[in-house]
């Protein structure tokens, strides 16, 4: 049996050490706010929270989650922090198709708790590893920003 | 006239000399060296071997028989690995118990044979690829101890493909002359003097896991040059880095615990992650030494003679400008890299996937880096898997060529010098 520290509660799961965090989260826990996307840590939709780090569930074994604080997006509003970046991305209306947003909403939280008011370049780097085939990169730098500064931003392309 | 007397003098000679030694090569290919000495001291398994594994399991483990005879994803042993070679590919061969394709119907002394002389049942000289150079220093003990592993295992229907061999590389008579010069068909003793863990480290490094057969430099023969013992080589478009105890380009600066980390998980912070041939060594045969073996291990090389040449601990930074921040390998690198290996290169939520400290990122040539980024890799170890996808097809030959040289630009501190068109054939060689 492993215990394992989820949104501030202790769930229990009988699973393989092996089996990765993002499979115990949605086919055990019935968690499907965290999203499957390529299954080799390439496009970030599995994007959670260990001890606040932002990391790919899809390749993480559940064993190396184990005496962590795991964040997932059903519970990401808890801080703060996350509250505001939701509210911007409800705001800027981020999302189109929003199958790539709940990672990036936990890439973008993860990133402003180290970095409170982060540069184009910082938020660049960040979430690169983040894929959206909608194309809604710049709505999210607009989003992060104004999470950042509590500012209404407008969503720019830079030329 | 004289001198037209004198020079069919020489060639007489020389062609006398010529045949006198094939003669000689010939007579002597199937002999093996002395098989009646005892099993020496070093040989053998380890004390603190578990009961769950048989001596002969662990034997074939630590001599790596697996990286060569079985075909990823294949039946184990049963051979068909190709290995290209600048004068051709050869093919491994089936060792399971399989009388008609396998080694079945072999006696226990044809086996001995072949470990010791590198020759088949047939007494026909196999093409030293078989690191039978190493495994002749094998006591006669743990070969059948092998051999006996190897018949328990299931039998495998499996014909070798046929070589492609170009002439005269595929003249299997004439390795007998090679044989004859370069192979010292003599077993192992341990050194008087020397610790009992330096003989055993010794015995697991040169005759069971044949580490020189890749990290040590070969001559124009493709002899091992004894001389230079494991001071790096590079072969199939990979480098075997220099494993001497120099502090500056082999490991003499890494600890022991260092040393021990990436033999059994094929990682050492900020050193080293296995990858390509070596990733298979740890994959199929140094994750299963026993604690006291790898500190054996460690003991050996930490007195293997220092040797300079190779990629430095300590280069000078390059002079020249560093690709800028604008420039096309940074933004590939943040776009495809830094999602798992992150901006700062130490690794997103596993210590495999860093960067910094790593030879392959200090080598101005990118030779592994390359080979990784080309081809991908993947490491199982102690019941986990670590991989990295390949890149080789969703870039081109300038993309990848760029990406190179900024990671080793990056995390180097080195100029990159590596051009699309190396690119383009780093990427048939694997």
């Amino acid at each position: 049996m492993i215990v394992l520290s989820i949104n501030g509660q202790d769930s229990q799961v009988d699973v393989p050490d092996d089996m990765p965090l993002l499979w115990v989260l949605r086919d055990v826990l019935g968690m499907n706010g965290t999203k499957f996307g390529c299954g080799i840590a390439q496009c970030g939709a599995c994007t959670v929270h260990l001890d606040e780090q932002a990391v790919r569930s899809c390749v993480l074994p559940v064993a190396g989650a184990v005496g962590k604080k795991i964040t997932t997006i059903e519970g990401v509003g808890g801080t703060d922090l996350g509250q505001r970046v939701q509210k911007a991305w409800l705001g800027i209306e981020v999302a189109q198709c929003g199958y790539c947003q709940t990672g990036q909403i936990m890439a973008a939280t993860a990133l402003l708790a180290q970095k409170p008011s982060p540069t184009d370049a910082d938020i660049d780097s960040a979430m690169s590893g983040n894929l959206c085939r909608c194309g809604t990169y710049v709505r999210i730098r607009a989003a992060i920003k104004q999470a950042a500064t509590g500012q209404i931003t407008l969503p720019q392309t830079i030329a | 006239m004289r001198i037209g007397r004198a020079i069919a003098v020489v060639v007489g000679i020389v062609v006398l000399v010529a045949v006198v030694f094939t003669g000689y090569a010939l007579l002597t290919v199937t002999h093996s060296g002395d098989e009646s000495l005892a099993q020496p001291a070093g040989a053998g398994t380890p004390p603190d071997l578990t009961a769950q594994m048989a001596r002969g399991e662990y034997l074939t483990r630590a001599a790596d028989c697996a990286a060569c005879h079985t075909v990823p994803g294949g039946a184990a042993y049963a051979g068909g690995v190709p290995f290209k070679l600048p004068f051709g590919t050869i093919y491994s061969s089936n060792i399971t118990a399989d009388k008609e394709t396998g080694i079945g119907g072999w006696s226990d002394d044809d086996f001995v044979r072949a470990l010791h002389a590198g020759v088949d049942k047939d007494g026909r000289p196999l093409y030293p690829a078989f690191p039978y150079a190493s495994y002749t220093a094998l006591s006669r003990d743990d070969i059948l101890a092998i051999k006996a592993y190897l018949f328990s295992l299931p039998v495998v229907h499996a014909p070798a493909p046929a070589n492609d061999l170009s002439f005269p590389f595929n003249q299997r008579w004439a390795i007998s002359l090679w044989n004859a010069v370069f192979l010292k068909k003599e077993r192992f003793q341990p050194v008087p003097g020397k610790s009992e863990a330096w003989n055993r480290g010794a015995y697991l490094a040169t005759a069971l896991g044949h580490c020189g057969e890749c990290h040590t430099p070969r001559n124009a023969a493709f002899a091992m040059k004894h001389g230079e013992a494991l001071a790096g080589a590079e072969l199939e478009g990979w480098k075997a880095y220099n494993i001497t105890s120099d502090k500056e380009h082999g490991i003499g600066a890494w600890s022991d615990q260092e040393l021990i980390d990436y033999f059994s998980k094929g990682h050492a912070a900020g050193r080293g992650t296995a990858s390509g041939p070596m990733g298979e060594v740890v994959e199929y045969s140094l994750q299963y030494l026993t604690p006291s073996d790898l500190t054996a291990l460690v003991a050996y090389l930490r007195e293997v003679k220092p040797q300079q040449g190779g990629v430095p601990e300590h280069a000078p930074l390059a002079a020249t400008a560093l690709p800028t921040s604008a420039s096309l390998g940074e933004q590939l690198f943040v776009g495809a890299c830094a999602g798992c290996h992150l901006d700062s290169g130490q690794g997103r939520q596993t210590d495999y996937a860093a960067l910094t400290g790593l030879r392959s990122v200090r080598d101005p040539h990118a030779t592994n880096l390359t080979q990784v980024i080309l081809h991908g890799t993947q490491l199982d170890v102690s019941g986990q898997r670590i991989f990295m996808p390949s890149f080789g097809r969703a870039y081109s030959d300038a993309e990848i060529a760029a990406l190179s040289n900024y990671v080793v630009g990056h995390f180097g501190g080195q100029q990159g010098t590596l051009s699309a068109s190396e690119v383009a054939k780093r990427r048939i060689t694997k």
